[in-house]
């Protein structure tokens, strides 16, 4: 008990001293000037936080960031700590020779020479081989809703070229047969190195729909090899967060509202985790009043058309140990994030019923019915929006 | 038997324990009034061309709608600011995306015109909602 006593009378009552400081035979003033420097050092040296006793709120409030655009989009980049810079030009680095591999309007990447091979082996990258080993075994598990060889579809649309038009019934047929992931071979050798591709007769592949997933895969090696604990990767509507904040709380990653830009409809709290959005309001045009979007439906040829707005796909991020050229979770949950938007409601929530716990994903789906459907396995991280008109279940 | 150190109270414990409680102060008071300063008014506009910014706005500081234009990688943009947010009102782009995005208003959110290489980004904070990033 502290008695709140003249000093005189403290003494009196032999009460312990408040803070011990006093003892006899000490240099008073030493002492004092001991303590107070380092103090006031803190409180008024700087005019700032830095360095003081709330050391991370300006030395790490601020990441190292970059922002640059490859593979068709903008990718922001940011890091925290020691190796953050090392990190940044190593993930850009990573991103440029994935994109110089699978891209398919750069002349001489490793698809745009499979595109060109007319049905001949060809020679890839132990990189290009696992993507594409991952989006057959994808395509497959999706019954085909998600499928790279809906290439020459796309490509009719113009949406590779942004000369957007509506292909012809006609050119549809045409090309449709040519949309069959079947008819893809990959052999991998034996050491790694070597592996063949082939297609179909007429087929193209196009990895757009997946390769920003293998992408953040990449990221997640690369921050860990560069000691980064906290960060984050936007590579267009992939999101892969590395650890926690500085401050030790989950990252917070927003869903898009489709229908507004300028809102969403709720945040999600992730740690060391990926988040893959598609949804037919990223790219699209309008003709005679009516809205195309980009997401082909592989069985129809036209924009899929479902009943879903948006889907959006969660995973925890972990490092694939032994091999950093497999595809892992950032490229299951692009895959899917595509082809549950091509299956609609009903037919995504069977396939997370069926798939979600062996696999370890979860969903954000929003309907054309104004219905926010969360999967239960991120329920708890999921902040619904305030004021929206949406609807929101809990999905088990 | 050793004897122990006496400890006595003197003034010189009050002016000590003085000392630390305003600096404590001063501490907190610059914490918690830079992060509600933050909070309450620190919405930016970050405009970048190519990955490098070229503009920062600061939407409380305007006091009205400003329109400001942007040209990159042969295209313009027309960017409306406003306290209330920003859009891109024109563009001559060939698909119009950054268009369509329409307003945005909270932080972590983002405008992109892929043929322009132009990105417009809100940070800091609006208020509740906010996100490090938004997905979509």
């Amino acid at each position: 008990m502290i008695y709140l006593e003249p000093i005189g009378r403290i003494r009196k009552f032999d009460a312990r001293p408040l803070c011990g400081l006093c003892f006899k035979g000490m240099n008073m003033k030493k002492t004092l000037v001991r303590l107070l420097v380092p103090v006031l050092a803190c409180a008024l040296g700087t005019g700032s936080l830095a360095g003081c006793s709330l050391p991370s709120a300006a030395a790490q409030s601020d990441p190292l960031s970059a922002e640059f655009y490859a593979m068709d989009t903008v990718m922001e980049l940011r890091a925290y700590g020691d190796g953050a810079q090392d990190a940044l030009d190593a993930s850009q680095a990573e991103i440029a020779s994935l994109e110089n591999l699978l891209s398919r309007t750069k002349e001489d990447s490793e698809v745009s020479a499979l595109n060109t091979a007319g049905g001949a082996a060809v020679s890839v990258s132990p990189a290009t081989a696992r993507l594409l080993s991952a989006s057959l075994d994808y395509s497959a598990l999706t019954g085909g809703a998600f499928d790279i060889t809906i290439a020459p579809v796309v490509s009719a649309w113009g949406f590779t070229t942004d000369t957007y038009q509506i292909p012809s019934q006609t050119e549809l047929d045409a090309l449709l047969p040519l949309v069959d992931y079947t008819q893809v071979r990959v052999r991998n050798a034996a050491d790694g190195q070597g592996d063949q591709v082939s297609l179909g007769a007429g087929q193209s592949v196009d990895l757009g729909g997946i390769a920003k997933g293998y992408a953040s895969d990449r990221l997640v090696h690369v921050f860990a090899d560069n000691g980064v604990e906290s960060g984050l990767a936007y590579l267009g509507g992939n999101v892969y967060v590395c650890g926690s904040k500085p401050d030790g709380s989950a990252w917070r990653v927003a869903v898009q509202d489709p229908d507004d830009a300028s809102g969403n409809v709720g945040v999600l709290s992730l740690r060391d985790a990926f988040a893959v959005t598609s949804g037919g309001y990223q790219r699209y045009f309008e003709e005679n009043g009516v809205r195309y979007h980009h997401i082909i439906d592989p069985s129809t040829g036209y924009p899929a058309n479902n009943g879903l707005t948006s889907v959006t796909v969660v995973a925890a991020a972990e490092e694939n140990a032994g091999d950093e050229s497999a595809a892992g979770s950032g490229t299951m949950c692009d895959a899917f994030s595509t082809a549950l938007f091509v299956m609609g409601t009903d037919k995504a929530l069977d396939f997370w019923r069926a798939n979600g716990g062996s696999l370890g994903f979860d969903l954000v789906l929003v309907t054309d019915d104004a219905r926010v459907l969360v999967t239960k396995g991120i329920g708890s991280q999921f902040e619904q929006a305030e004021g929206t008109d949406y609807t929101y279940e809990i999905i088990s | 038997m050793k004897s122990s150190v006496k400890l006595t109270f003197c003034r010189w414990d009050l002016i000590v324990a003085a000392l630390i409680l305003t600096a404590a102060g001063v501490l907190a008071a610059g914490y918690w009034g830079r992060t509600l300063a933050v909070g309450s008014s620190s919405l930016t506009a970050v405009v970048s061309a190519g990955g490098q910014e070229t503009d920062r706005v600061r939407l409380a500081s305007l006091s009205g709608a400003q329109e400001r234009t942007y040209s990159s990688n042969g295209y313009t943009l027309t960017v409306r600011f406003s306290p209330d947010g920003v859009a891109v009102e024109t563009s001559d782009c060939p698909n119009q995306d950054c268009v369509h995005t329409g307003t945005i208003s909270r932080a972590g959110q983002s405008i992109v015109c892929l043929p322009a290489r132009i990105s417009i980004q809100l940070t800091g904070q609006s208020g509740s909602g906010d996100a490090d990033v938004v997905i979509g």
